[in-house]
């Protein structure tokens, strides 16, 4: 009585099938329901991973997917089994379905695949339906192989360590001179232009949707490498073609989804990574990421499955390569190639003209560098650089020679080799008449004494960092130091590169001021300044800040103090192991309680292995002096 | 022309969403709704704040045109550019360092675009040589439109002994 019922409400949704054969069309689904519940497909890895879902603390499944076209049952976000029986209903229809509007066997496209493999579909019952658009997207790629695309950090924004990933989909035949017309699977949080300062505050937050989307790789190396001024690493890596297929099945299904942006864990990196997941799910490389996904640390692990990455490039931004042959050329060529980019006359000039063709190929070629440099990275350029650019382009092309291949080495090796980015610490020493012992945990990501193997060099951004110090004479234990935020940034400025230091520090200390020996002291400063690059021992940084700062504590007359001052000090490598840091401060403080202090820093750090170091460092402070021993180790 | 390079890809990406306001300036795109926006819009991306904050979503420009299985928008179809777009659309929006890599005679932009036109890579060569050798007048061609950059160049490689009989088309 009730299937005949169902077969007449089916009928009036599907328009062509007769009774008869409708009833085949459920007959067989329950079948294939059936068997798919004795294979206990819905637990499998490959159902888990297509449909993105992750076990709950209850022990019930919630998938990351946030956007209901992607899922065929009303229950399917957290209901794999639910899900599977309605994909295989679905797969009987032609009925367009998902934000992407195909039948569902186009639609999902992976699913489909996996689950006619693993029920082996019989054509005359479950007609497989041409997926003319899918097919045209998937050949258009001629894909040979998939490459991990590592952004670097940009110079002077230590916030960008944290960096992007994407992948880049290589086409047949593609030479190292042709990769550009590669096109990515990129996967981004689509901001509305005028989002302003809710940018990273709803970014932290997952208010933002990601979507995936196949950005060719000219304009992601255009804005990354010619504006933003980063490094970029690709990686190549070793996918069998049906591993390919499946990566470009599963992410052709991902046009259906969106993701709620999450920046520390759910982002670009982590949802990229479910794409090789679902190509070869014996990598399991999401599961390594539960607290939050550092673009760094996907490489990292990427790079360390055995056989997965067979080749890395490197691809220098256009500030490297003005450093770089810059470096190279003596020192009246460096000026003469500077002062083309301001005046055009010494394109005629003697000096230039007695030059060799292929020396004047390379400064000119260094002087349009720069322009454009300049060009690019201001908001609004000198119209005279434009033309300067064009009288050195055009003097450029009557020398008739090609330019000669410049191989431009990187400042930072890359991240693979760097240090991992949480980091515990083990210390004891002594404050004033007390000796102590402490333990430190930060939840990331790296300071300018930390080793700079893989690194962004002086650039520094620490979060989420603790320390618990125990003093032995006072038998008291205490938080020391917490910091939340602590960025800074040292750029040399030469006469190409001006760009300003700063920094900027939210956290909080322990300090002795007047009559209180050990006190806590909320802290908040900023500064700007400058810094330059010596080269005297191996690699020095001087620099300098003016600086503002406000804490708050109980040792204060009013409970606080609002002043400033300034900071110069040194950072210098050693040797490869060894750095030193030093910086002397005086801060006056007009606001609240008044008062000023002469402040000393000394630090020393050696590294021991790729994840451990040691430091010795000494803090004065007015009356107060510090010295601290401690272990370092990266996990 | 790093600022054209700009409008055009924000244009890409915006130039099919309603309730931006274009710019006056006439489509010199490959004539696909690929207009130009004003980069005032996105004043400051370049300074280190606004940076700091794109740091934090990847916010990226063009994830709607090239929005996987997104369907047909101006210049391309599911997220991928259209066949008889992709010369004048790379010419396009590659236009400030291609003028730099035809005076340079050799440069990985200008081996796309020669790749892009059917110049096998073997004659490469040549084809930056002759680059170079008509660099002003390519580039005024390219100021008028990436369409005129095409086809000048189009009607060198036709006129080259060597180029057009090795070009496949």
């Amino acid at each position: 009585m009730l299937l005949p019922l169902i077969a007449f409400i089916a009928c009036l949704v599907a328009p062509v099938p007769s009774d008869a054969q409708q009833s085949d069309h459920d007959f067989y689904l329950k079948q294939l329901i059936e068997e798919a519940q004795g294979k206990r497909l819905a637990e499998q890895r490959e159902w888990q991973l297509l449909l993105h879902y992750r076990k709950n603390l209850f022990g019930g499944y919630e998938s990351e997917q946030d956007d209901p076209g992607f899922f065929l049952s009303p229950k399917g976000k957290t209901s794999p089994s639910a899900e599977l029986a309605a994909t295989l209903a679905q797969f009987f229809s032609a009925d367009l379905v998902g934000r992407s509007k195909q039948p569902a066997q186009c639609a999902f496209i992976a699913r489909y695949h996996w689950l006619k493999e693993q029920l082996q579909f019989d054509p005359t019952r479950l007609p497989p339906i041409a997926c003319e658009r899918f097919n045209q997207w998937y050949e258009d790629f001629e894909v040979q192989s998939i490459s991990l695309i590592f952004p670097a950090a940009f110079l002077n924004n230590p916030a960008s360590m944290f960096g992007h990933t994407l992948f880049r989909v290589d086409q047949k035949g593609q030479t190292e001179q042709t990769r550009i017309l590669a096109y990515t699977i990129n996967y981004a949080a689509e901001v509305p232009p005028n989002a302003g300062l809710a940018y990273p505050i709803r970014g932290i937050f997952g208010s933002y949707k990601g979507y995936f989307s196949t950005i060719p790789y000219y304009l992601k190396v255009q804005q990354y490498r010619d504006i933003e001024n980063r490094d970029i690493w690709e990686y190549r890596l070793n996918l069998t073609g049906n591993q390919l297929r499946r990566f470009l099945m599963h992410a052709w299904e991902l046009g259906n989804a969106y993701f709620d942006y999450f920046f520390f864990k759910e982002n670009c990196s982590y949802h990229i990574l479910a794409l090789l997941d679902y190509a070869d799910p014996e990598l399991h490389l999401t599961d390594e990421f539960i607290g939050w996904t550092v673009p760094a640390d996907t490489i990292r692990l990427v790079v360390s499955k055995p056989g997965l990455v067979s080749e890395i490039t490197y691809r220098p931004s256009r500030s490297t390569v003005i450093k770089r042959k810059r470096e190279a050329l003596p020192e009246a060529e460096r000026d003469l190639a500077h002062r083309m980019t301001q005046d055009v006359g010494v394109l005629t000039s003697p000096a230039f003209a007695q030059m060799r063709p292929a020396k004047q190929a390379f400064l000119l070629d260094l002087a349009s560098d720069y322009l454009r440099y300049r060009t690019e990275t201001t908001d609004s350029p000198k119209l005279e650089w434009k033309e300067r650019n064009r009288a050195v382009l055009t003097t450029r092309s009557q020398l008739r020679i090609p330019s000669e291949e410049f191989p431009v080495r990187p400042f930072a090796k890359q991240p693979e080799l760097g240090h991992r980015i949480h980091r515990v610490a083990i210390g004891g020493g002594w404050r004033n008449n007390d000796t102590f012992e402490e333990a430190t945990f930060r939840g990331g990501y790296h300071d300018l004494l930390d080793p700079e193997v893989g690194y962004t060099p002086d650039a520094q951004i620490e979060m989420a960092s603790v320390t618990v110090r125990h003093y032995n004479r006072a038998d008291q234990t205490r938080v020391e130091r917490a910091t939340l935020l602590n960025l800074l940034s040292l750029s040399p400025i030469d006469s190409v590169f001006h760009a300003p230091s700063w920094k900027l520090n939210v956290g909080m200390n322990t300090i002795r001021h007047k009559d209180c020996q050990l006190c806590s002291n909320g802290l908040f400063s900023g500064g700007i300044g400058g810094a330059k690059e010596l080269r005297l021992l191996n690699r020095e940084v001087l620099f300098a800040f003016a600086e503002t700062e406000a804490s708050v504590s109980k040792a204060y007359d009013e409970m606080h103090r609002i002043g400033g001052g300034g900071t110069v000090g040194i950072l210098a490598d050693m040797t490869e192991r060894w750095k030193i840091m030093a910086t002397g401060s005086y801060l006056k403080f007009p606001l609240g309680d008044k008062s000023d202090d002469f402040r000393w820093y000394v630090g020393s750090r050696f590294t021991l292995a790729q994840n451990w170091a040691v430091r010795l460092e000494y803090n004065h402070r007015d009356r107060d002096n510090d010295v601290l021993f401690s272990v370092q180790a990266y996990f | 022309m790093s600022k054209k390079v700009l409008l055009l890809a924000v244009a890409i990406l915006f130039g099919s969403q309603a309730g931006l306001a274009m710019a006056a300036n006439p489509d010199t795109g490959p004539g696909c709704g690929l207009g130009k926006l004003a980069w005032g819009d996105y004043k400051g991306q370049k300074e280190i704040a606004p940076q700091v904050m794109m740091a934090t979503t990847n916010g990226t420009f063009g994830s709607q045109t090239f929005g996987i299985s997104s369907g047909t928008s101006g210049c391309t179809n599911d997220g991928k550019i259209m066949g008889e777009h992709k010369t004048t659309m790379f010419a396009s929006l590659n236009f400030d360092a291609l003028t730099a890599e035809m005076a340079q005679g050799q440069g990985e932009h200008l081996a796309s675009l020669a790749t892009l036109m059917g110049v096998p890579a073997e004659r490469h060569g040549e084809f930056f040589a002759m680059t170079q050798e008509r660099y002003t007048s390519l580039v005024q061609a390219g100021e008028a439109s990436p369409v005129a950059l095409v086809k000048s160049l189009n009607d060198a490689i036709a006129g080259h002994p060597v180029l057009a009989q090795a070009s496949v088309r």
